[in-house]
C-alpha cells in the first residue's frame, strides 16, 4: 500500500510546475484525475507531447470541455468529491469555470484547493503571466547565477518549476495533515515567484542585515571560504557534446585540502605561502584553479574522480544527459531509469525516472504510463460519480468529454 | 514553539539534519511542526556558514535555515547527554538523518523504532545507502555536478557553473520534506512507522526538465543535434526564452505563448524589419523565422528601457522577465503587497527577512520564533514538553 492511497486529486495543472506536483502526489499513491480538453491539448499539454508524457505519469486522464455548462457542472461535481483541488492557473480562471475556492467550499468545506499561480493571489503583479525563465530572472535567480563581471547566465532549466511543484506537494500534505487534526480543509495560495525568492533566503537577509547585494560568484562559493571549489577540464572523451570533460573538486577544510594535494603527489607549488591557509586559497583561487587546471588537462576526469573520492576529496564529474542515462553507475544500480508498464499508444515505450524516494515499508514503485486525452473519462466519472457507462459515451458523443 | 493553530502544530521533529535537507525541515518547522535541533556543546557546524552579520558574526545562512527550531546542546562526551538525545526519539513523530550532522552518529535509530514504533525517519544522504558511490563525498557543487544541474549550466565561454548558493540541496530538502509527511500520513493511518532514504543524486536527476527528454526523445525536436544539448547560457532548450540586454539592463525575453501578439506589437513598434516577409508564410522556414524573429526583438529590446518594457510586456500578457538583483527582489512591490516578509532577529535585533513561500487561509504558515533552551542534561524531552 502506497503512502497517499484513497486521497483523490482532481488536477487542473498544465506544463511543468503543477503536473510535477501531481506527479509525486501520483508516485506516492494518489488517484490523480488530470483535466484536460481537445482545446486545450495543444504543444506541451498535448498528450503526445514528449514533455506532457513525462511530467504525467501515474494519473488518470479525464477530458473535460470546460466551455459547456455541463462540463462545468461535472467538473463542480468531481471537486465536491475530491480531497485536493490543484492549479496553476493565474488567479481567477478557475472561480470563472464556478470550480473556485469559495464555490467548492460551500459543498466541500474538506476539500483542500491549491492555487499555484506564478505571482499569487492580491498584489499590483496578480495577473501577470509567469514561465519558469520569468520567475527566475523576478526572483533573482537569474542575476546570481553566472560569473563575475559576465552578465546574467541564468540557470540552464526550469529549476523554480520543479521547486514550486515540491513545494506545492509538500502544502498539500501539510493541509491533509491539519485536516486530520482540525476537521476542515482549507485554500492554500502558493505564488511561484515567492518559490524562487525563498530559494534565495540568505542573500535576501546578507541584503537586510548587511546591505550587500550578492553578484554571481563563478563556482566558487559566494559566502564560504572553500577552495579549490570548481570545475576543472580534463582529457575530452571525443563523444561529449563540446568536446570536453569536467571535473567539479571542491575542499572545504584543510583535511580534504591536505588529501588533496596528497592525491596529487604533492605538487610543489601546493607548498607556496599563499595557498597555506583556506583564507589565502580562496584570496589567490584564480592562481590555484590555474595549478589544478594544468594538473587534471590531461587526465582522465573518471580515473581522477575514484581517485580524489578514494582520497577524501569530494570529485564529481559533470554528467550530461547521454552520462546520467548510460554511465552513471549508481543510476543505474538503482534502477533509477524505467521504463511505464504499458506502451504509450502515440510514443511507444516511455521512460520513466523514478520516484527519489524510497519507503522501506510502502515502497513506491508502479508507473503507470502518461494517459491520452479523455482516455480514462469512463473509469474516472464512474469511480467518482458513480455515473453509467452510456451517460459517459453520451457525453463524450456530445463534445462534454472532448 | 508555535502559539498559534498551524498545519503541522502538534507534529514533533528532531531535526538531526544536515545542509542537504536542512530547508526541507525548515519547510516544516515553518508550517508549524515542533522542531528541536540539538547541536554539540562546541556549536553546531552549519553556524560557520556564510553570510554572517557583519556586527554579530552570527551566521545568516544559519538564521534562514535553521529558522522556528528549539535547540539545545548535546555533550557528545556525556552518556547522560546522549540518553536523553535519544529518548527524544521516543516520543517525535519524525527524525531527519544526515550524515555530515555530528550527532546523527549518536542516535540508535533501531533501538528508537522499537520504543516508537511510529517514528519516520528520513535520512537523506548523497547517494544512498547503496551502490557503487554510496561512500562518495559530495558537497552542492560536486552533487549539481553529478546530478546533472551543473552540465547545462552556464555558457560556451564559462566553465560548467554551479547554480548560486545551494539551489541542489534545497531540491533534496524539498523532497525530504514531501517523504517525511507522507510517511506521516501513512503512520497516522496504520500505526506503521518506516525508514525512507531520500538519495541527493537522485532528486537532482529527477528536477533536469528537459535533460532526460533530450536523451529519450531527441529526435522529435528538430533542431536536436545530439542527444544532450550543450550548456548556452540563458537560452532555454526551445529556443524561446532568453535575456538579452536593454537600454538599461537585462530583460528575459520570449515571444512565447503568442507569437503572433509579439508580432502584432512589433509592427505597432515599427520594429518589424522584414518578419512580414511572405516567405516566412511558408511552413518550411518556419525554424528561420523563429530565428529571425529572436534577432528583430533582440534589435528592439536594445533600445528599450527596462521597467516600461516589462510593464508593456506583462499589460499584453506577455510572460517576460526583468532581470532583478537581490536589492531589487528586496524592494519589490507584489512581494510587500503580500506581506511576503517577516520580521526576523539577528542578534536582538529587528530586520525584515524572506518569509515562507505558502498562504494557508487557516492555519497560516510563518517563520516562528526560535528558543534556546537550557538543559542540564536531564529531562529534556518534559522541557520540550514531550512527554510520551
Amino acid at each position: 500500500m502506497r503512502p497517499l492511497e484513497g486521497i483523490r486529486i482532481l488536477d487542473f495543472t498544465h506544463v511543468l510546475a503543477g503536473p510535477f506536483a501531481t506527479r509525486l502526489l501520483g508516485d506516492i499513491g494518489a488517484d490523480v484525475v488530470k483535466v484536460n480538453s481537445h482545446r486545450r491539448a495543444a504543444a506541451n499539454n498535448a498528450p503526445g507531447s514528449p514533455y506532457y508524457v513525462i511530467w504525467n505519469r501515474n494519473k488518470r486522464a479525464l477530458a473535460l470541455d470546460m466551455s459547456r455548462d455541463e462540463a462545468k457542472d461535472v467538473a463542480r461535481s468531481l471537486a465536491n468529491r475530491a480531497d485536493v483541488v490543484i492549479d496553476n492557473f493565474s488567479f481567477g480562471v478557475l472561480d470563472r469555470w464556478g470550480v473556485g475556492y469559495e464555490a467548492v467550499n460551500k459543498s466541500n468545506d474538506q476539500v483542500i484547493y491549491i492555487q499555484m499561480s506564478g505571482m499569487g493571489g492580491g498584489g499590483p503583479w496578480s495577473n501577470f503571466v509567469t514561465y519558469a525563465p520569468t520567475i527566475h530572472a523576478l526572483s533573482g535567480l537569474t542575476h546570481t547565477t553566472g560569473v563575475p563581471d559576465g552578465g546574467p547566465i541564468g540557470l540552464g532549466f526550469s529549476y523554480n518549476d520543479h521547486q514550486a511543484g515540491l513545494h506545492a506537494a509538500v502544502a498539500i500534505l501539510a493541509a491533509i495533515e491539519a485536516r486530520r487534526q482540525t476537521g476542515f480543509g482549507q485554500q492554500i495560495d502558493l505564488a511561484q515567484f515567492e518559490v524562487g525568492a525563498a530559494m534565495l533566503g540568505p542573500s535576501l537577509l546578507d541584503y537586510a542585515v548587511n546591505g550587500v547585494n550578492a553578484q554571481p560568484s563563478g563556482n566558487q562559493p559566494p559566502y564560504d571560504q572553500f577552495a579549490p571549489h570548481g570545475c576543472y577540464p580534463c582529457r575530452a572523451a571525443g563523444d561529449d557534446i563540446l568536446d570536453e570533460r569536467w571535473l567539479a573538486i571542491v575542499c572545504r577544510d584543510e583535511s580534504e585540502w591536505q588529501a588533496l594535494v596528497k592525491a596529487m603527489d604533492s605538487p610543489s607549488w601546493c607548498t607556496e605561502e599563499i595557498f597555506a591557509t583556506a583564507e589565502t586559497r580562496c584570496e589567490h583561487a584564480e592562481t590555484l584553479n590555474e595549478h589544478i587546471a594544468a594538473f587534471t588537462r590531461e587526465k582522465d576526469a573518471t580515473m581522477l574522480m575514484y581517485l580524489f573520492q578514494r582520497a577524501g576529496v569530494p570529485a564529481g564529474l559533470v554528467q550530461t544527459g547521454i552520462d546520467l542515462a548510460e554511465h552513471d553507475p549508481q543510476l543505474a544500480g538503482h534502477e533509477f531509469i524505467q521504463f511505464a508498464e504499458e506502451e504509450h499508444p502515440l510514443l511507444g515505450e516511455t521512460f520513466i525516472d523514478r520516484l527519489p524516494i524510497y519507503f522501506e515499508k510502502t515502497p513506491c514503485n508502479t508507473y503507470k504510463r502518461s494517459r491520452l486525452l479523455g482516455e480514462d473519462n469512463a473509469s474516472v466519472l464512474q469511480d467518482w460519480l458513480g455515473m453509467s457507462a452510456a451517460d459517459v459515451q453520451r457525453g463524450e458523443e456530445a463534445g462534454t468529454f472532448k | 514553539m508555535p502559539t498559534r493553530c498551524q498545519a503541522l502544530t502538534k507534529t514533533r521533529i528532531v531535526d538531526l539534519s544536515d545542509d542537504k535537507s536542512i530547508y526541507g525541515v525548515k519547510m516544516l518547522a515553518d508550517l508549524g511542526a515542533d522542531t528541536v535541533r540539538p547541536e554539540p556543546t562546541e556549536g553546531d557546524p552549519l553556524r560557520q556558514r556564510g553570510p554572517f552579520d557583519n556586527k554579530s558574526g552570527e551566521s545568516l545562512w544559519y538564521a534562514y535555515f535553521a529558522s522556528s527550531r528549539r535547540h539545545f546542546s548535546v555533550n557528545e562526551a556525556s552518556s547522560a547527554s546522549l540518553y536523553e538525545l535519544n529518548a527524544l526519539l521516543s516520543c517525535a513523530d519524525i527524525c531527519f538523518l544526515g550524515r555530515e550532522n555530528p550527532l546523527a552518529a549518536h542516535v540508535n535509530i533501531d533501538a528508537a523504532r522499537i520504543s516508537n514504533p511510529k517514528l519516520v525517519v528520513v535520512d537523506v544522504s548523497p547517494f544512498g545507502s547503496s551502490g557503487p558511490w554510496a561512500d562518495f563525498k559530495a558537497p552542492d557543487l560536486v552533487a549539481g555536478a553529478l546530478g546533472g544541474s551543473v552540465g547545462v549550466t552556464g555558457d560556451e565561454y564559462t566553465p560548467p557553473l554551479k547554480l548560486f548558493g545551494e539551489l541542489n540541496f534545497t531540491i533534496s530538502g524539498s523532497y525530504a520534506a514531501a517523504a517525511a509527511l507522507a510517511g506521516l500520513h501513512h503512520a497516522e493511518n496504520t500505526g506503521q512507522g518506516q525508514c525512507i532514504e531520500v538519495p541527493v543524486h537522485e532528486c537532482i536527476a529527477s528536477s533536469l526538465e528537459h535533460v532526460f527528454m533530450w536523451y529519450y526523445y531527441h529526435q522529435y525536436f528538430p533542431n536536436a543535434r545530439a542527444q544532450a544539448l550543450e550548456r548556452r547560457g540563458s537560452l532555454h532548450w526551445t529556443n524561446l526564452y532568453v535575456v538579452m540586454p536593454t537600454k538599461d539592463g537585462r530583460m528575459m525575453i520570449t515571444p512565447a505563448p503568442n507569437m503572433d501578439a509579439q508580432l502584432a506589437w512589433l509592427v505597432e513598434e515599427g520594429a518589424f524589419q522584414d518578419l512580414l516577409d511572405p516567405k516566412y508564410e511558408d511552413p518550411a522556414q518556419r525554424r528561420d523565422y523563429f530565428a529571425r524573429l529572436m534577432q528583430v526583438i533582440r534589435e528592439w529590446v536594445a533600445e528599450q528601457p527596462s521597467e516600461e518594457l516589462f510593464f508593456n510586456a506583462q499589460e499584453r500578457h506577455a510572460p517576460y522577465g526583468w532581470v532583478q538583483d537581490i536589492a531589487q527582489v528586496s524592494q519589490n512591490p507584489q512581494l510587500e503587497a503580500r506581506s511576503w516578509w517577516q520580521s526576523t532577529t539577528i542578534a536582538a535585533r529587528e530586520f525584515k527577512g524572506p518569509g515562507v513561500p505558502f498562504q494557508f487561509s487557516k492555519t497560516p504558515a510563518q517563520v516562528n520564533d526560535e528558543e534556546w533552551l537550557s538543559s542540564d542534561d536531564s529531562g529534556v524531552p518534559e522541557t520540550l514538553g514531550w512527554e510520551t
